[in-house]
């Protein structure tokens, strides 16, 4: 029988997170205080977050030892297998050695709780007796309700309201782990209230809940505040992925030519991909690929392609025909096509050429965890999909080619609370939608229907 | 067709929001600021329909240039802000919070 997965014994699980801020061939930029323009200082984020995180954040120390207790809690999933998938090698036809890292195996079924649990260790031992977070679909608030739950930590989740009504079964997770889930905007904060005033049927939104998450950790002394993607630490605790895979691959004998995830918020793509990065900056020869979707690209028409080329900041998107030959539209910013929601080390290592970025559409991608889910079985997260998408692309250049690459993915979750997408998805929702553009603009152009906010 | 319908059907079709994690119809992205549309609504909906020329008929250019005309802040950005917002309400009324 063909081998399907790689085990690491949980003796031989990572003890030390890998942080790349120290091997960056050019440092990170701070972020700003807001007010002031000058970097943010420690204390400026202590209300929200521990000391403890807070120096990791800011850390540039290569390795970072895992605290016992937090390996304890990994050992329950961890380490995870990394599969071969062979079962989309046969369907592709290619022979490229496809292998995976199955994250899904965690008990919420993906990879957050790995800065879940750690976050809520580190916020324990700081003395923290509640977490405050906010949620979409829930994905990172169940990860931390469960967190909590293992180290006797109260959590609050604010649940954005459309997702709270529409996602009712990672709402069932938080609750079952222990948590608070309150629907946002809610009457618990200040930002809510204000929301609920002007407008009670608001659907809220993840600024919303943001806001009334940070609101709640500033206004209780022994509550802080915690976020399951973009900032430094997180990114760092996701490294034990990679760092993994590193023995996985090693055991086979082999080290992979491509090494790729989806970057949404950053923190799965950084998690299996930055200890390669590493091998990158040290000379291996190793193409890094995040993909992400058409419709939030944030790296392939990132600032540092985008902009340069675009001095006045501004870029007027839509084509002059379409309402008309004498009437010039009003600029659009360019910053307005992206979606700003990445992590900036990610940001950092595409400016710094270390990694590359592919976009694939929400069909591309769902195309492609349908095949995956006929070949392999398991039915991956809408997210994981563009990494998919991304696999097969490159499996399909190495037929092309003739090569026997070896490609390295995160399979970052399962998507067994998701399946209302592939439902929309087999139903034909995504597509595109078939009413020409001038009979919109003809029965748009001639109403005044629509008040002006 | 009327405006109406054609809004209607419109704000029925649903996209995959990156923000949420989830299915969202049209018509929540188009509100998703409140008065004004989510920034990434050009972005997320371009492939699928006309969504510059539709949102530019029903916003008006005042609104329409609130909306899409600055760059978005990054989601460091907004956090920090979020951050020092929450800082001045809970100094101006300690009792609020949890």
């Amino acid at each position: 029988m063909e081998q399907i997965k790689v085990f690491l014994d949980e003796s031989e699980m990572p003890r030390q997170w890998y942080n790349i801020q120290a091997d960056l061939p050019t440092p990170l930029r701070p972020p700003l205080h807001p007010a002031t323009g000058q970097p943010i200082k420690a204390e400026d984020l202590a209300p929200v977050f521990p000391m403890n995180l807070i120096e990791q954040e800011v850390s540039t120390q290569r390795w970072i030892d895992i605290p016992e207790p937090v390996l304890e809690k990994y050992a329950l999933w961890r380490p995870t297998p990394l599969y071969r998938a062979r079962g989309l090698e046969k369907a592709l036809g290619t022979p490229a050695k496809i292998f995976y890292k199955n994250e899904g195996v965690s008990p919420p079924g993906s990879h957050k709780p790995n800065t879940a649990v750690a976050q809520a260790y580190y916020n324990k031992v700081f003395g923290i007796k509640r977490l405050s977070t906010e949620t979409g679909a829930g994905q990172w608030g169940s990860a931390l309700s469960m967190a909590c739950q293992m180290f006797g930590l109260q959590c609050r989740v604010f649940m954005v309201k459309v997702s709270y009504n529409q996602k009712p079964y990672r709402r069932s997770m938080m609750e079952t782990w222990g948590a608070e889930c309150i629907p946002s905007p809610s009457d618990r904060t200040q930002a809510g209230r204000k929301i609920l005033a002007e407008n009670p049927d608001s659907p809220g939104s993840l600024g919303i809940a943001i806001s009334e998450a940070i609101e709640d950790a500033v206004g209780d002394p022994e509550a802080r505040y915690s976020l399951g993607s973009v900032l430094n630490h997180v990114l760092l605790h996701q490294t034990i992925i990679g760092l993994e895979a590193h023995k996985q691959l090693e055991k086979l004998g082999l080290y992979p030519d491509v090494v790729l995830g989806c970057a949404g918020g950053g923190s799965n793509f950084a998690g299996l991909c930055l200890p390669f990065v590493r091998d990158k900056i040290h000379g291996k020869n190793v193409t890094i690929i995040a993909a992400e979707p058409t419709s939030c690209p944030t790296l392939t028409k990132g600032p540092f392609r985008y902009d340069f080329g675009d001095t006045a900041m501004t870029t007027p998107l839509l084509a002059m025909h379409t309402l008309g030959h004498d009437f010039v539209p009003a600029p659009i910013h360019a910053g307005g096509l992206r979606y700003h929601g990445m992590a900036p080390i990610v940001s950092h290592l595409l400016e710094e050429k270390l990694i590359e970025a592919r976009a694939f559409d929400q069909v591309e991608t769902f195309t492609a965890g349908v095949q995956w889910a006929r070949s392999e079985g398991f039915i991956p997260a809408p997210e994981t999909n563009h990494a998919i998408a991304a696999v097969v692309q490159e499996a399909l250049r190495a037929k092309e080619e003739g090569k026997e690459k070896v490609i390295l993915f995160n399979w970052s979750g399962h998507g067994l609370v998701d399946m209302a997408a592939y439902d929309a998805f087999l139903s034909g929702k995504l597509t595109r939608y078939e009413l020409p553009d001038e009979e919109i603009r003809r029965a748009l152009a001639a109403t005044d229907a629509f008040p002006k906010p | 067709m009327e405006a109406h319908d054609i809004m209607a059907r419109i704000d029925a079709l649903e996209t995959r929001c990156p923000k949420l994690g989830h299915e969202v119809p049209f018509g929540y992205c188009r509100r998703e600021a409140g008065a004004l549309p989510c920034p990434r609504a050009l972005a997320c909906w371009s492939h699928r329909f006309s969504v510059e020329l539709v949102l530019r008929t029903i916003l008006g250019p005042v609104a329409f240039e609130a909306a899409f005309g600055a760059e978005p802040k990054s989601r460091v950005q907004n956090l920090m802000e979020a951050i020092e917002a929450a800082k001045a309400r809970c100094a101006s009324a300690p009792q609020d919070g949890s």
